[in-house]
């Protein structure tokens, strides 16, 4: 029998049931897209196939041999190859291409101590034409652009005879000509009989490279088909149920005049700039999947990263080349990585409260430890920081509490925008509800919020407005209270943003009328 | 050693463990233990003057290792130090023994180079961000050089002959010499000088605004760079005030031998080294603070003025130095984990 099958899969983490009774198969020579939300059991599944993890039950086969791997390399040797996301992980910059190709026999081959390098570099060769490229087998890697660099690592495992390849996010950083041209290449490899599974955000690409679909959520396949005969929208619902509704949301006002605007702003890594503006007190949502950019352009606001554009605040226009400018003006972060970029570890509650309240505490440089202690155990009872003590060390605080401390830094500063980005997490559900509230406030207090999430459920139930971004561009802006989950979600999949939406707001209004 | 009262508390839940007592007290614990040996087995260790000798001579290196203090609490590290002394030793000799000049300006010279020195640091790593131990062993090598290349070799003395036959016009200067040599109250001056810069840097990094951001920085730069702080004015900073301490230690020096040695600072390195990481343990303080430092200069210069009483020789002493400088390090790594 030919072809790659997966029966009866099933993988728990502790109590957590990860993966119920999955089945999957991949044919030679078709393109099969593994789609589902975040924590829906794909990279469990394909941590399984690649030999990572072991299933607590179910049989993988491979060309009518049943294998149950044990590590990585057995699973390679069957044929099975794996183009990680992260593809600077899978190469060694500092070696020639024909090197990284063949890296891997170096590492298990043990038999034959010398290498011919003419061969080396002539296999090299052929194994680049394969995947269509024209590079010499002599250029370093890290000379390489990142999708040479992807091409690459498909020929590194095409190297290994691999029959059948999983493909983790490949366009994710790619441009337009470039999935092109990945795509192309996919076509070749397919007529060669190579099977592909394809995990992708990107549901319009999906529709477009792939022949059939499995749709997972929660552990389970909720579709199985043809991949063309789908529509996006459709796709869309069967990734996300519809068991959820658009939580009733309180209108929340805002002011009319424009607090905060930033033009042009370039994003370093996607090389692309962005426009954007809020309202006084309003908050604003930026919209997209991880690796869109949400977090290059959140620095980039700030300054953190190079930059440049114009910004302007309550009227007046800076251009700012550090934090510090930016901060000076009015604006302030909270990062997504808080111990690494928020908190100062060994340091008290207090210290990291008053970082930026240092000059109002102290009276010629020299800090009152009296007027320090009172601000900070004030911040820490408003925040309701636990424990409820100012001397307590941040690396002990639960993740919760410490974004509140991240958050509580700014409070009593002339902050007035305040970029907050992936705020939730990593944090209980509880301390999720307390930092939503406290975004509240502020926004209540006239200060502008940006929101920066891709926990759209987070971003419909505490935003005003919500951005799309997509690749390092900002699509559209639009009412909180018209979006859907699914609608954002289909958005910033790559859907078309003026299509009329209309299924969507049936199938919720359907399943409101169930509930209700 | 006494035995230590752990069984004094046992009914405390959060009894520290003999280890961390180890940790926090072992610094002070080492330097009695250490004066007690010495005390015991060498006569002349419990004199007047040797105490002064040692505390002399601590006094030179705790100037120094303060400085290094400064460019560990940023999270650098300075090994351009030794070099520095060695150049503010020889310069403050040429002002006295080679331009004649009086007291301000062979104190000025000096330290505006040691200046020098830290905003060349300060410049690779701040601006064009080279590793710090590279770049400080870079400027290490350089100024070393440059020192050596203006005395051609030679050390500054008074009274010495001249390349065009003559002697040099100027001398060694009295209040040149009491800086290193003076006494007030029976206390060293430049025991007095040093107790007031441990005091006043300890104030400085405690208790003000400055302070705290340098210790910021250090701990962690991006957080401290996304709260608003000027990281990069804090580095150069830190490495300027390095260059300027290690330019008054070397100052003391000359002023201690009366000579513009050459190199005179190439041992003072290790030493300032070793006692600004003996420090972090001090009191279980974690991170780079002075007190800890003055503590591990006391350490050092007690070891060594034993180590000479008991004939051991210099070179043997480093393989003592460079121990405990692991042994340091092995400390503080530890109490980070």
């Amino acid at each position: 029998m030919n072809g790659l099958s997966m029966r009866g899969m099933e993988k728990s983490f502790g109590a957590v049931r990860v993966l119920d009774g999955v089945n999957f198969d991949v044919r030679p020579g078709e393109v099969h897209a593994l789609l589902g939300m975040n924590g829906a059991g794909k990279s469990t599944l394909m941590n399984i196939l690649a030999g990572a993890i072991p299933p607590d039950a179910g049989t993988i086969t491979i060309d009518g041999t049943i294998y149950t791997f044990s590590s990585p390399r057995e699973a390679k040797q069957a044929g099975i190859g794996l183009v990680v996301q992260e593809v600077d992980t899978a190469l060694f910059p500092g070696l020639p291409i024909y090197e990284n190709v063949a890296a891997d026999e170096f590492v298990h081959v043990k038999q034959r101590p010398i290498r011919s390098l003419r061969q080396e570099k002539e296999r090299a060769a052929a194994l680049l034409r394969r995947v269509g490229l024209s590079l010499p087998p002599t250029k370093l890697v890290r000379d390489c652009s990142l999708h040479e660099k992807q091409l690459i690592v498909l020929a590194k495992v095409l190297s290994s005879n691999a029959r059948y390849i999983i493909l983790d996010e490949p366009t994710a950083a790619l441009s337009e000509a470039e999935t092109r041209r990945l795509f192309a290449i996919i076509d070749e490899l397919k007529q060669q009989g190579v099977g592909f599974i394809y995990i992708s955000h990107k549901l319009k690409e999906v529709q477009e490279i792939a022949d059939r679909l499995t749709i997972l959520r929660d552990g389970r396949v909720v579709y199985h088909g043809g991949a063309r005969s789908l529509p996006l929208e459709d796709i869309v619902l069967h990734m996300t149920g519809t068991k959820r509704t658009a939580a009733a949301k309180q209108a929340r006002t805002y002011g009319s005049d424009i607090a905060f605007a930033a033009r042009g702003i370039l994003i370093d890594k996607t090389g692309t700039t962005v426009d954007l503006y809020a309202h006084r007190g309003e908050i604003v949502g930026i919209a997209g999947l991880v690796g869109a950019g949400k977090t290059e352009l959140a620095e980039s606001l700030i300054a953190h990263r190079n930059t440049s554009g114009e910004w302007e605040i309550d009227g007046r226009r800076y251009v700012f080349s550090s934090p510090y400018e930016a901060i000076d003006a009015g604006l302030c972060l909270i990062p997504e990585e808080r111990r690494k970029q928020g908190l100062f570890l060994p340091e008290s509650v207090k210290t990291n409260l008053t970082v930026r309240l240092l000059s109002r505490l102290s009276r010629w440089q020299w800090i009152s430890r009296a007027k320090e202690a009172a601000e900070a155990d004030g911040l820490v009872r408003s925040l309701g920081v636990h424990p409820p003590s100012s001397t307590t060390v941040v690396r002990h605080l639960s993740g919760g509490n410490q974004q509140k401390v991240v958050i509580g830094k700014w409070l009593n500063t002339n902050a007035r925008v305040f970029l907050f980005d992936e705020p939730t997490k990593g944090i209980d559900v509880h301390a999720k509800q307390e930092v939503f509230s406290i975004i509240r406030s502020l926004a209540d207090q006239g200060k502008t919020v940006l929101y920066f999430s891709s926990e759209f459920h987070e971003l419909l139930e505490v935003c005003d407005t919500v951005y799309i971004m997509v690749d390092g561009r900002l699509l559209a802006r639009l009412p909180a209270a018209e979006l859907t989950y699914e609608q954002l979600v289909y958005y910033c999949s790559g859907g078309e943003i003026h299509e009329p939406a209309s299924r969507f707001r049936d199938a919720v209004e359907k399943n409101g009328a169930v509930h209700s | 050693m006494s035995q230590p009262a752990v069984s004094a508390t046992p009914s405390k839940k959060t009894a520290p463990s003999i280890l961390e007592l180890l940790y926090k007290h072992g610094t002070l614990l080492a330097i009695l233990a250490v004066i007690a040996y010495f005390g015991i087995t060498q006569d002349r260790f419990f004199t007047y003057e040797n105490f002064s000798d040692i505390l002399r001579s601590i006094s030179i290196v705790t100037l120094v290792a303060i400085g290094i203090t400064f460019s560990l609490i940023v999270d650098g590290f300075d090994l351009s130090v030794g070099s520095t002394v060695s150049l503010a030793t020889i310069a403050s000799a040429a002002a006295l023994v080679l331009y004649r000049q009086e007291i301000f300006v062979t104190l000025l010279v000096p330290l505006l180079l040691g200046i020098a020195v830290g905003l060349l640091n300060s410049l690779l790593i701040v601006k064009f961000k080279l590793p710090d131990l590279l770049a400080t062993l870079a400027t290490m090598y350089a100024i070393n050089g440059v020192q050596l290349t203006y005395t051609k070799g030679f050390s500054i003395y008074n009274d010495m002959p001249l390349p065009d036959g003559g002697t040099a016009p100027g001398k060694f200067i009295p209040s040149f010499l009491f800086i290193g040599q003076g006494e007030l109250f029976g206390v060293p001056f430049s025991v007095l000088l040093m107790l007031f810069v441990v005091i006043a840097a300890h104030l400085f990094l405690t208790y003000t605004k400055p302070g705290r951001l340098f210790y910021l920085t250090g701990e962690n730069r991006e957080a401290a760079r996304l709260s608003g702080i000027p990281v990069n004015r804090y580095r150069t900073y830190a490495y300027v005030i390095s260059g300027f301490f290690a330019a008054l230690g070397g100052i003391v020096l000359a002023s201690r031998i009366g000579t513009g040695q050459v190199s005179a600072g190439a041992s003072l390195l290790m030493d300032s080294v070793a006692a600004a990481y003996i420090g972090f343990s001090v009191f279980g303080a974690g991170k780079p603070n002075v007190i800890g430092t003055l503590f591990g200069s006391i350490l050092m210069g007690v070891l060594l003025n034993g180590l000479t009483m008991m004939n051991v020789p210099y070179y043997a002493q480093d393989i003592i130095k460079g121990a405990i400088l692991v042994g340091a390090l092995a400390l503080s790594h530890w109490q980070k984990k």
